[in-house]
Parts: C-alpha cells; sequence; structure tokens
C-alpha cells in the first residue's frame, strides 16, 4: 500500500493533461513571432460582411412598406456606387495585370465579399433604405481595402526584387 | 489543435532553425496541451497559464538555436514553461514556501489505506485544492519527474526544504483522500 498514490499518478500519468489549450492561444505566438494579425486571421472578412448582412435583414424583417425616404435612399445610392465600382475596376485591373502575385487568399475574400454585395443590392431593389446602403458602400470599402493592401503587397516585392538585382 | 503529425520532433526543430513558421505551429501542436497542463498545475489559473505557455512558446522559438539537444525538447520546453510559471506566482507575491518550511516531516511515508477507490477525477481535484507552494513541489516532483536537486534549483531553494516541502504537501494531500493507519 505504501507509495499507492504515487503509482496511481505514474500509472495514470496521461490522463492529468486532461485541459485543454484554448484556441487562441496559438493566434498571439503567431502574431508576436511571425506578425500576423490576431484579429483579422480567425475572422474573415466576408464572416464580418455576414454578421452585417443578418443584423440588417433582422432590422428589414420589421419594415413593409416602401416611403419616399426609401426612394430617396436608393437613387443617392446609385451614384455612390458607379463611383466605387470605378476604382474598384481600376484597382482589380491592376493587380490581375500582373502574374506573379499570389491571388488565392484575397480572391476568396474578394468572391465572398462580392456574393454578399449582390444579395444587399437585391436588397436595395425591394427596399432600399439608408441601412442597406450603409452596408452597401462598407461592402465596397471592404472591398477597396483589400485591394489597396493587395497593391501595397505587390508594390514590396516590386521593390525588393528591384534592390536584387542592382545589388 | 491536437492533431497528430507525421513529422518527428528533430526535423520540426530544424527547420525552425530555418525560420519556418509550418514547423514551428507542428512543433506547437505536439507539445501545447502537456505545456498547458504542466503551468495550470503550478499557477491554478487557466488565464495565466495560457498566458505562460504562450510566452514559453515564443521564447522557445526565439531561442531555438540555442537547442543542442542534450536533453529531449519536450524537456528543454517544460523547463521554460515551469520557470515561467513560478515567475507568475512569484509576481502574484505568493509565499512559495510558507514559513513553517523548516518543519521537517519523516520521509518515511505512513502506510495509506484509502477512504474510496481512488480517481485521476479525486486526485486532480485534491491537488488543485493545496495551496500554491504545496501543489508546486507536489506537482513538480509527482507529475513533472524533477528531483530535489532541480525542485530546488527551480524553487531557489535547499533540497532539504524541498523535501520537507513535498512531505508536507503528501501529508495534505492524504488528509483529503485517505485515512493514515
Amino acid at each position: 500500500m505504501k507509495n499507492e498514490l504515487r503509482n496511481f499518478i505514474q500509472y495514470n500519468r496521461t490522463s492529468f493533461d486532461d485541459k485543454e489549450v484554448p484556441p487562441q492561444a496559438w493566434a498571439k505566438i503567431q502574431q508576436q513571432l511571425f506578425g500576423k494579425s490576431v484579429f483579422w486571421q480567425p475572422i474573415r472578412y466576408w464572416q464580418v460582411a455576414a454578421t452585417l448582412f443578418f443584423g440588417l435583414s433582422a432590422f428589414l424583417l420589421l419594415q413593409d412598406k416602401l416611403s419616399p425616404k426609401q426612394q430617396l435612399a436608393g437613387k443617392e445610392f446609385a451614384q455612390t456606387e458607379a463611383f466605387y465600382a470605378q476604382q474598384i475596376a481600376e484597382k482589380t485591373n491592376m493587380i490581375y495585370s500582373t502574374n506573379d502575385s499570389d491571388l488565392n487568399g484575397l480572391t476568396q475574400d474578394f468572391q465572398q465579399l462580392e456574393a454578399m454585395y449582390m444579395v444587399l443590392k437585391e436588397e436595395m431593389k425591394q427596399r432600399p433604405s439608408e441601412q442597406v446602403k450603409d452596408a452597401l458602400i462598407l461592402n465596397m470599402l471592404v472591398r477597396i481595402n483589400l485591394l489597396n493592401k493587395q497593391l501595397q503587397k505587390l508594390d514590396e516585392t516590386r521593390q525588393v526584387k528591384k534592390s536584387d538585382v542592382i545589388s | 489543435m491536437n492533431q497528430a503529425t507525421s513529422h518527428l520532433p528533430e526535423e520540426l526543430i530544424e527547420r525552425c532553425k530555418q525560420g519556418d513558421e509550418k514547423a514551428f505551429q507542428d512543433l506547437y501542436k505536439l507539445y501545447a496541451r502537456a505545456m498547458f497542463n504542466v503551468s495550470y498545475r503550478i499557477t491554478g489559473r487557466e488565464e495565466e497559464a495560457q498566458d505562460v505557455l504562450q510566452e514559453s512558446f515564443i521564447s522557445a522559438y526565439r531561442n531555438i538555436s540555442n537547442y543542442r539537444g542534450d536533453s529531449t525538447f519536450g524537456s528543454w520546453l517544460k523547463r521554460i514553461v515551469v520557470n515561467r510559471s513560478i515567475n507568475a506566482l512569484r509576481a502574484r507575491r505568493m509565499e512559495l514556501m510558507p514559513e513553517d518550511s523548516d518543519f521537517d516531516v519523516k520521509e518515511e511515508e505512513p502506510q495509506e489505506i484509502y477512504r474510496e477507490e481512488l480517481t485521476v477525477d479525486k486526485v486532480k481535484k485534491a491537488i488543485m485544492a493545496l495551496p500554491d507552494g504545496y501543489r508546486s513541489v507536489l506537482s513538480l516532483y509527482l507529475l513533472e519527474g524533477y528531483d530535489h536537486e532541480e525542485i530546488a534549483s527551480i524553487l531557489n531553494i535547499t533540497e532539504s526544504t524541498s523535501k520537507s516541502q513535498l512531505n508536507r504537501a503528501k501529508a495534505k494531500l492524504r488528509e483529503r483522500l485517505t485515512t493514515i493507519v
């Protein structure tokens, strides 16, 4: 019987490591060591957009008539959309004209945002409102931000290659 | 985070030395759970154990070039985790060694008869209910496999204090789990 406790612990040693590591623990390590964002890593752009969309849908379920204010929101949006759509088209062309970039992550996020945009736009046609307009504009701004980051990345890569050639 | 990996630690360590992020993530998957539990048993707090885990892996990666393979990677990493866990306790101004630590308890252990059959859950709860100082020494000795010389070095105490602390910790644990004859 002597040392029964010690023997018991040694025999069942692995069962004492039963605490699960919190899933977010790796993200901080990754951020500190490899400079990756804690926030945007687990929560992708499309998830943010989806959350906004579902919140908006819930709000819109409570409204069923088109008011003059809603109609005005629809008209105003058409002008804003043209402005941002032009920027998106230009930046997209600039990125796709380069052949050496890794666009996988960008393409996925972008497609999710575009899909969300189409649904929101349909909503805007059916029930125009300030809220849907804001969500559509935010969607385009997020896409422009994504494109800007990709362009910056490409520019940095180009600079590195240039300095390699010079040296 | 607990998926098995087909890579050997030695291979992963070599790749980490070259700055391979994926290899380091695989090492993390291999050791994170064990290290988290080591820290949790010493600190007694999950949030603190998570902080220690993160700091330890960051420190391990930054110093991996110093790892020469004299001990296993797990032992090397565990020592980092243990030291940081003890520091976390000290930062809480915890009195690691109670004032009566000089009181020497007989090293000869009494015969143990348990009230009921031991289970992992009961033993674990009894350990976690111990005061911080006792829990640290007992965990280091019974669960992490350190001897008194190593514990003395980790806690900056003498070997004899380590021994008497362990005996007192065991006596406390026994109170909860056994009747002594």
